[in-house]
């Protein structure tokens, strides 16, 4: 092999290196303008007084009707699938910069899976966040130091298309739009009944939680956002969760699972739709947990 | 051991200074054993099979050599074949047929055992062992001089580019290539990775992108839209593409960097204008295997052969058993009576039957190569009926063009979208679980409920999905209209250009989870 092609060698290898962060510059940039909740977070533009914490199960917490209703503003941290963990370590960045909030409330039925891959999903917010980095350094490194290597790996994720989609848009009031449809309400009378597999490490990320909220004067509420009733009954093991958690943390859990029950408020058998989130959140208004 | 692994990566770091380093038997030898590490790696107690297998055949064509005896060189293929096709009858098929004969006697009110084994279908035997075989048959049939160096045969059965997923290569094309030495070539190098790279985009990028879509559509379609189920198809078609065209693609690559030539295995089959330009551009290694060892001797378009009656009985037979529905019986009654009077009234009669029965023995057996199941088996009756019906129809449809005038533009574009439109109705059933699955899966996109793009969830991966479909496309166009592979091997700053492209590609698309290829469970 003769001089000149170890030139092109070392020039591919440049060459991808250079587009590469240049690459990751210019999405970094993208992603800034974006008004997603996550950047919003760690811009310094999500000061609130009720935090809201869940999965995708989370997203019902309606932020129009919640703010309608207490006159208080709201950040909404639920995502698709999230685990707990990520839960704990993005409010632990939100209390690290902003002043302690009023209010957490938080869907325990997100304590149901760890989930590695939405958490590398939040690798482009690594340069930014202190205890999500960490997160992802410890339980994915190999995702971490792909997006130390390449500044492009970071934001290979539905994470970052959701944070393209929300460039100048609001991400505050997205919510099913549908009402369950003839099948699944067909299926749902012969569900099988399955267990939500509950790990004991989600006991210390609640406690840690707790912890932290306490030493801020937070208030605390666990609840369990409602589901299609059929549906809830399929869980068998809902109950002996919602006891070991309260057990194990020493918070209490308001269980709206079965508080809703007409077809009409649900887009399907987990997820409220908007008719379906406006009731829940009076319900919660009505029982004190939503204070005005 | 998978391409898309760490292991494989560290695998080929030491691999190639080795083999570039050694010359002669030394390389030889550490081919082989590079490519029972490779193999090894995923369950080592299964090299035995390979071994067996190697073994086998390397005596077979040695004892073919010697004998001009023509009953004794058939027992000598026999004994190859039953060897063979005995061990991918047995880790294949054997649980098929004890489920379809229990299932049968259960049609018959007989209460069937329903034991069956638990047997793990060894990585890759359908393609090494066609691959084998493919080297005796052509001895017996005095096409390729025998191999007499066991070390150089057994390197040409496990050679792990293409083990476990193809394209098979045939012995007449790839042992000579073992008789020269290979250096190392510049060139080889540079296209090799170029194909390498692409591989790695159809694999990591668009299939796994595509797949959790794909999979999440086929477990229970009932609970989505009308057009969720059409994207989830279109997705699927794209993704068993890339995912086994992906893999080809680096094992070719691969292969020309080591100094080897494999033959093409795709060739962009969705813009095929007709069925057989399909199968000529679609997994071509095993289409042409298909054609030259079992389409060919059964007749191909010359003659009928008892065989592929035989076939096309038993296969109607199992059918009409299998699914209890007598009546299809009296109407394969009615069948047969017309196709004795339609293959006794003329000769061209005779040979257009024969053509079609050929045809439809050969993509029936190619659907169950695929798979023991009967969905495999539909797959395959519905090319074969694809083809038989081209044939029948062509002419007629030719003439209604032609007599409207249909610009030629327009004759291409409708012609390449019915074949697509009907390939992705085969996929359905070659993808479903079942077919209950697969006919609410069809159902439930012709019922045109939900039919917008606000019923279809998880629109990321929708846009993800035909973002790098649209991508994969426009290469593949480019390709083709201008030899972009051409320009890549000539320009040396276009080559870079290209390479750096598909490295950030590959990074900001890709899918690391070590997913498996399709391909490997066939």
């Amino acid at each position: 092999m003769n001089l000149k092609k170890i030139y092109w060698i070392f020039l591919l290898l440049l060459l991808t290196f250079i587009g590469d962060r240049i690459g990751g510059w210019i999405l970094e940039q993208i992603v800034q303008k974006s008004q997603f909740r996550y950047t919003r977070l760690y811009n310094q533009q999500a000061e609130s007084d009720i935090l809201l914490v869940g999965n995708s199960r989370g997203l019902m917490f309606y932020q129009p009707t919640i703010e309608e209703l207490t006159g208080k503003s709201t950040l909404n941290l639920s995502y698709n699938s999230m685990p707990i963990n990520l839960g704990r370590a993005l409010l632990q960045d939100y209390f690290e910069n902003y002043p302690a909030p009023e209010q957490v409330i938080l869907d325990v039925t997100m304590c149901d899976r760890l989930n590695n891959q939405l958490i590398a999903g939040f690798n482009l917010y690594t340069p930014k966040s202190t205890h999500v980095k960490q997160l992802i350094r410890d339980s994915i490194p190999k995702d971490y130091y792909g997006g130390m290597v390449t500044h492009l790996y970071r934001y290979n994720s539905e994470v970052f298309q959701r944070t393209l989609n929300y460039i100048n848009k609001s991400d505050e009031d997205w919510l099913l739009d549908r009402v369950i449809n003839d099948y699944m309400v067909e299926e749902a009378q012969s569900l099988e009944t399955f267990r939500i597999t509950y790990d004991t490490s989600f006991t210390n990320e609640l406690n840690a939680i707790k912890q932290l909220c306490q030493s801020k004067g937070t208030q605390l509420n666990f609840v369990i956002n409602p589901y299609y009733p059929p549906f809830a009954e399929s869980i068998t093991n809902l109950d002996s969760i919602k006891n070991v958690i309260q057990t194990q943390v020493g918070v209490s859990i308001s269980d709206y699972s079965r508080a809703l029950t007409d077809r009409e408020d649900f887009g399907d058998y987990q997820h409220t739709n908007k008719t379906g989130a406006r009731k829940y959140m009076q319900m919660l208004l009505q029982d004190g947990i939503l204070k005005k | 051991m998978i391409f898309n692994s760490l292991a494989f990566f560290v695998f080929i770091a030491a691999f190639l200074p080795l083999y570039f380093s050694m010359k002669g038997k030394s390389r030889l030898w550490l081919c082989l054993i590079g490519s029972y590490i490779f193999y090894g790696w995923w369950d080592w107690r299964f090299l035995s099979l390979i071994v067996f297998s190697t073994c086998i055949d390397y005596f077979v064509g040695l004892q073919l050599d010697q004998t001009e005896d023509e009953a004794k060189r058939k027992r000598l293929l026999t004994i190859s074949m039953v060897v063979n096709l005995g061990f991918l009858a047995f880790f294949k098929y054997f649980n098929f047929f004890i489920d379809s004969f229990t299932n049968m006697l259960q049609s018959w009110g007989y209460e069937g055992s329903t034991t069956s084994l638990d047997i793990i279908l060894p990585v890759g035997i359908s393609f090494y062992t066609f691959q084998s075989m493919s080297y005796t048959i052509d001895v017996y049939y005095r096409k390729l001089a025998v191999e007499k160096d066991f070390i150089r045969f057994a390197t040409f059965i496990s050679f792990f580019p293409q083990l476990v997923a193809g394209p098979i290569v045939r012995a007449s094309d790839f042992l000579p290539q073992f008789q020269k030495e290979r250096t190392f070539s510049w060139d080889r190098l540079t296209t090799g990775l170029g194909q390498i790279l692409w591989g790695f985009f159809k694999k990591v990028a668009v299939a796994d992108s595509l797949a959790p879509y794909v999979d999440q559509c086929f477990q229970e379609p009932g609970m989505f839209g009308s057009l969720h189920l059409l994207i989830g198809i279109i997705f699927y078609s794209f993704q068993i593409y890339c995912d086994f065209s992906g893999y080809s693609d680096i094992a070719i690559g691969l292969a020309r960097v080591l100094g080897f030539d494999f033959p093409e295995n795709f060739r962009t089959p969705y813009f095929s204008k007709n069925f057989s330009e399909f199968w000529k551009r679609w997994h071509i290694s095993l289409s042409s295997w298909l054609q030259d060892y079992l389409y060919i001797p059964l007749g191909g378009n010359r003659n009928g052969s008892f065989g592929s009656w035989f076939f096309i009985i038993l296969f109607y037979v199992l059918t009409v058993v299998m699914t209890g529905w007598w009546w299809l019986g009296i109407i394969g009654v009615g069948m047969g009576i017309w196709a004795y009077w339609y293959y006794n009234s003329s000769t061209a009669r005779q040979k257009n039957l024969a053509t079609y029965a050929n045809l439809m023995v050969t993509m029936l057996l190619g659907g169950l190569w695929h798979g023991a199941s009967w969905a495999f088996v539909f797959w395959g009756f519905l090319h074969g009926a694809y083809l038989v019906v081209q044939r029948l129809a062509s002419p007629f449809w030719n003439k209604v063009l032609n007599a409207i005038k249909t610009p030629m533009f327009i004759q291409n574009t409708l012609a390449i979208a019915m074949v697509y439109f009907f390939t992705c109705l085969a996929w359905v059933y070659f993808r479903a679980p079942d077919f209950e699955v697969a006919n609410n899966f069809i159902m439930g996109i012709a019922s045109l409920e939900q039919f917008s793009f606000g019923a279809v969830m998880n629109k990321f991966q929708v846009v993800k999905g035909f973002l790098l479909i649209g991508l994969l496309l426009a290469v593949e166009v480019t390709d083709l209209r201008y030899e972009y592979h051409e320009v890549i091997r000539t320009q040396a700053v276009f080559r870079v250009v290209s390479f750096a492209i598909l490295l950030w590609l590959i990074s900001f698309f890709g899918t690391f989870g070590n997913n498996s290829f399709i391909y490997f469970q066939f």
